[in-house]
């Protein structure tokens, strides 16, 4: 990865992060005034930055780094999917669902509840020897603006406008509640969450190959000459797919849902054990 | 010719938009080189000399996409080049790649690029960069960016 600073970026125009790509290549705008190209073939990245951007720590934690691994990881051995990660007592728990579902409100609850957050939205899974990790990035919790009905420590934030356009609030987990914040986790469970109008939780047991077809529905359409990318993210998905997983319908709020989770894992592994 | 109707891609599975189709194509005749051009939009095919020999592969092929998505006009081009990859920016407007081993050239082009910008300025542009390219020189005209670099 080359990191150009360049005083010439200072005074480019303004523009929102923008990017394209064709093939192995992706490039595109990040702001403050700084470009950015990765050749996924040859795994190579470079970056030109305004001194700006170079000198803001949120500009790497928020922007450089987190777009750089999405794009590049696959390529690396870093898979990102889309599902939250907490954990709780060394086992990782995922939540899985459709945009907008409520993973983040969900995950914000359960960080109440004393689990660690690794991931609100997406985590990064690699193998090490024949283990799965999850990984986060210690990025800001992205909760949309009908959230502030279940968290009143909102009240005293404003949305802005993040990254894909949504108006959200991004809270520091640290910051928020104290929540604790870990960078990974073995996963041992997957929740898929559903909304319904219907009151109460209900866990049914989801079978591995309806996993494998969330995961690989929901996954960035990767082009055909990054065949070893294509065949890891298989690999993980696959391996993910055989972990107990649950289907979790809820019409409650995210702090009964979190309780309700909370519940069953006990319930769960006094039952297994 | 009439341009061909694009409307605005969305594919939240493809936010590069990688997999935007390109069915025109025609096959052009460049200093004596064959250069393969295919686009979504066939006021992007530029009017250079065609080639009437279908047979054989291209010395160089370019992937034209109007991108309905990225407006705005040419900023000055600013220049990320290495030994196997160009990358030319104008803005949102315009970038494009070039990549010298595999001799494949793609530009997103924004809808705000008109017909006489295009034949003016990108196409001569294009050419000039494919000649380079397949002349063993991709850089040789291009100041590349190489100021307090630092590699992570």
């Amino acid at each position: 990865m080359e990191i150009i600073v360049d005083p010439r970026l200072d005074t480019a125009a303004k523009r929102p992060a923008y990017f394209r790509g064709n093939g192995h290549l992706v490039f595109g705008f990040l702001p403050p005034g700084s470009f950015i190209t990765y050749d996924l073939l040859r795994k190579y990245v470079r970056a030109v930055l305004s001194t700006e951007a170079a000198s803001d720590d949120s500009f790497w934690n928020t922007l450089l780094i987190p777009i750089t691994i999405g794009i590049v990881g696959t390529t690396v051995g870093v898979v990102p999917l889309h599902c939250a990660c907490l954990e709780r007592n060394g086992n990782g728990l995922l939540i899985a669902g459709d945009s907008g579902v409520g993973k983040s409100t969900l995950s914000a609850a359960l960080t109440m509840r004393g689990l660690a957050l690794i991931s609100d939205d997406w985590t990064y899974f690699s193998k090490e020897q024949s283990t799965l990790v999850a990984h986060g990035l210690f990025s800001p919790i992205k909760l949309l603006p009908d959230a502030v009905q279940f968290f009143q420590e909102l009240r005293e934030l404003t949305p802005a406008i993040s990254l894909n356009g949504e108006i959200a609030y991004e809270v520091d987990p640290a910051r928020f509640v104290g929540s604790q914040v870990k960078n990974a986790s073995r996963p041992s469970w997957i929740f898929f969450l559903e909304r319904t109008s219907d009151p109460g939780c209900h866990f049914v047991s989801c079978p591995p190959a309806s996993i494998r077809e969330f995961f690989e529905k929901n996954a960035e359409r990767l082009p055909d000459e990054l065949v070893d990318a294509k065949a890891l993210r298989t690999t993980i998905i696959r391996t993910l797919s055989v972990l107990p997983s649950w289907i979790l319908r809820t019409g409650e709020s995210p702090q009964r849902t979190s309780e309700a989770i909370d519940h069953f894992i006990l319930e769960t592994k006094y039952a297994t054990a | 010719m009439q341009p061909l109707e694009f409307s605005h891609y969305s594919d939240p599975l493809d936010l590069l938009r990688r997999f935007i189709q390109t069915p025109m194509k025609a096959t052009y005749r460049l200093d004596g080189a064959r250069v393969g051009v295919e686009t979504n939009d066939c006021a992007l095919l530029p009017e250079l000399p065609l080639d009437a020999d279908l047979t054989g592969p291209c010395a160089l092929e370019w992937k034209l996409i109007r991108d309905a998505d990225s407006p705005g006009l040419l900023e000055p081009p600013m220049f990320l080049t290495s030994a196997t990859l160009t990358v030319v920016a104008m803005g949102t407007a315009c970038l494009l790649g070039l990549d010298h081993e595999t001799h494949k050239l793609f530009a997103f082009i924004g809808t705000d690029i008109d017909a006489p910008t295009f034949r003016e300025y990108l196409v001569p542009f294009l050419c000039r960069m494919t000649k380079d390219v397949l002349s063993g020189d991709p850089i040789g005209c291009f100041v590349s960016w190489s100021h307090n670099s630092a590699h992570v």
